[in-house]
């Protein structure tokens, strides 16, 4: 039984109503504040959760339809530590140039990103599945080896990128340092769900997706630009983080079936929503003892992620 | 300029230093029926391939639906041409009925899929199918692709191979009605019942065209030897 727009509707509205109960939640107990002042103070947390949570969602659910892959996450595959490397770069060396410029942050997040998918291309493309993941994890030691070098050489952005490679960066959010990676993720999300009928044909392999018209040049193209662009925007929102990617896209196929024209956008809901389930519980299941989305997602993600992998080998 | 559906001149492919087609010709008209035969390896699915447009660096003159495959976008290319390969695929485990929404137009999956006797299997995932449903699921989606036949090319790789006798006998009828409706249908085959009732059999030798013509013609003692093993049944 697959579900169709009532229940893709019904998450919206699911999703609006976690939204307020992040708003209202936090290490000092529940409530808005006086005025809903701690609402107001912690809504770019919970947007930038949103907005980073769809673009690693429709991320994932893209880069697992390109490679035909189920074990493709941009998190696991390099993209997103190829976009903090990015950011370290930039951080560490021209520190003033990055906070100087508004854009500068999201285009070096960008540049690190795409130059990961591409190489992920280049060298693991072809081949069984594992030779992709494997590629992408060698990858993503490479770069997080990189960002590590470069903070221990740049003091002054050491525990920022730090906090960014243990995916920690969602509690300085505010709205001047997120609102141009979250409309960055927009686009990048609005531009991949075209890409959705490409993807359904390539399901099919390769030799008949181009039999049946699909442009393989084009569609990669323009899946791994819009891939890394999503990659960029929401490292620079939350950090690193992994599985959120991976796990929305199963959960999506396993509810909607498997076209693209489904997957894509579910994906995108989903992985805001346990982004922001993910960030919530973070920071108010243990009082006064904060934890990073990302340590939650990934003992969420973790054995699932094992899970997934006996079984596309099963 | 002509009205012929695919026409091949000196075509050639190599791999690693092996002709996998080696000068093959021929033309191909508007409601022709034509079975490709030949032994293993003898180059089948590296023609239907080349005229496909899938080998790039396939040489001599290639024209399909009035296109050069290797240099028309792949959309221009499948507008007038379609390509079922021998051993389909899908990833992601969809249903038969998901399968069938990839086609252009959702009636045309609805005959084939009724015809082929898929439609009390539409709800079942195709991991959960004979390899011989599978193969019909794909070749209705093929057929369902092929929605205007007149002047289009229709590449059928080993059809009805796995298909039980009652496919098989839905799948020939298709094939004589896009021929009769003006499609030029290619088919590659090792049935040898089924290439003795085509019009036009193109038999192929590593890479070379060896007999082409009705098969009365083609047939004979040595070509059945090569191909079957034993006499013509």
């Amino acid at each position: 039984m697959r579900l169709g727009r009532g229940a893709l509707v019904g998450g919206l509205a699911l999703l609006l109503l976690l939204s307020a109960g992040a708003l209202a939640c936090g290490s000092s107990g529940l409530g808005f504040g006086e005025g809903g002042g701690l609402a107001w103070l912690r809504l770019p947390r919970v947007l930038a959760a949103l907005a980073a949570g769809g673009a690693l969602g429709i991320g994932g659910a893209t880069q697992q339809g390109l490679f035909r892959n189920p074990l493709a996450d941009p998190g696991l595959t390099g993209v997103f530590g190829g976009a903090l490397l990015g950011l370290a770069l930039l951080l560490g060396f021209a520190p003033a140039f990055a906070w100087g410029h508004a854009w500068a942050l999201p285009a070096a997040a960008f540049g690190g990103a795409l130059g990961v998918s591409s190489l992920l291309v280049v060298i693991g493309r072809d081949g069984p599945p594992h030779r992709l993941l494997l590629t992408g994890l060698g990858l993503n030691a490479f770069a997080a080896a990189g960002t590590l070098l470069i903070a221990n050489l740049a003091p002054e952005s050491r525990e920022l990128l730090l906090n960014g490679s243990f995916g920690d960066w969602l509690g300085m959010a505010s709205p001047e340092l997120i609102v141009r990676p979250a409309l960055l993720c927009l686009i990048a999300g609005g531009l991949l769900w075209t890409l959705a009928r490409p993807l359904d044909l390539l399901a099919l392999g390769e030799e008949a997706a181009q039999a049946a018209g699909c442009d393989l040049r084009r569609l990669r193209r323009r899946a791994i630009l819009l891939t890394a662009l999503a990659a960029a925007a929401a490292t620079c929102l939350v950090g690193q983080m992994a599985f959120v990617g991976l796990l929305a896209p199963h959960l999506a196929r396993a509810l909607f079936g498997p076209r693209h024209r489904w997957v894509l956008p579910v994906s995108a809901l989903l992985g805001a929503t346990l982004l922001l389930l993910a960030d919530t519980a973070g920071r108010a299941a243990i009082p006064g003892t904060p934890l990073s989305a990302a340590a939650v997602m990934a003992l969420l993600g973790a054995p699932l992620f094992i899970w997934i992998a006996r079984r596309s080998h099963g | 300029m002509d009205d012929a559906t695919l026409r091949l001149e000196r075509v050639a492919f190599e791999v690693a230093g092996r002709r996998l087609l080696d000068g093959v010709g021929g033309t191909m008209w508007p409601g022709e029926q034509v079975a490709l035969v030949g032994a293993n390896g003898a180059g089948k699915t590296t023609l239907l391939r080349a005229v496909a447009g899938l080998l790039p660096t396939t040489t001599g003159v290639l024209s399909a639906t009035g296109l050069d495959p290797r240099t028309a976008s792949p959309a221009d290319s499948a507008r007038r041409r379609v390509y079922a390969p021998q051993h389909p695929d899908c990833a992601w485990n969809p249903t038969v009925a998901e399968l069938g929404e990839l086609a252009a137009q959702p009636a045309a999956w609805l005959h084939w899929s009724e015809r082929l006797a898929l439609t009390d299997l539409a709800a079942r995932p195709l991991a959960t199918l004979s390899g011989g449903e599978r193969k019909a699921a794909h070749l209705a989606l093929s057929f369902a692709t092929l929605t205007e036949p007149y002047g289009a090319l229709l590449l059928l790789d080993e059809p009805t191979a796995a298909l039980d006798r009652r496919r098989q006998e839905i799948v020939h009828q298709a094939v004589r009605a896009f021929a009769q409706a003006g499609a030029t249908v290619l088919v590659a085959t090792h049935d040898a019942d089924w290439a003795t009732a085509f019009p036009r059999v193109l038999a192929l030798e590593e890479g070379r065209v060896i007999a082409d013509g009705p098969p009365a013609t083609v047939f004979n003692a040595d070509l059945v030897r090569a191909i079957w093993g034993g006499p013509a049944a």
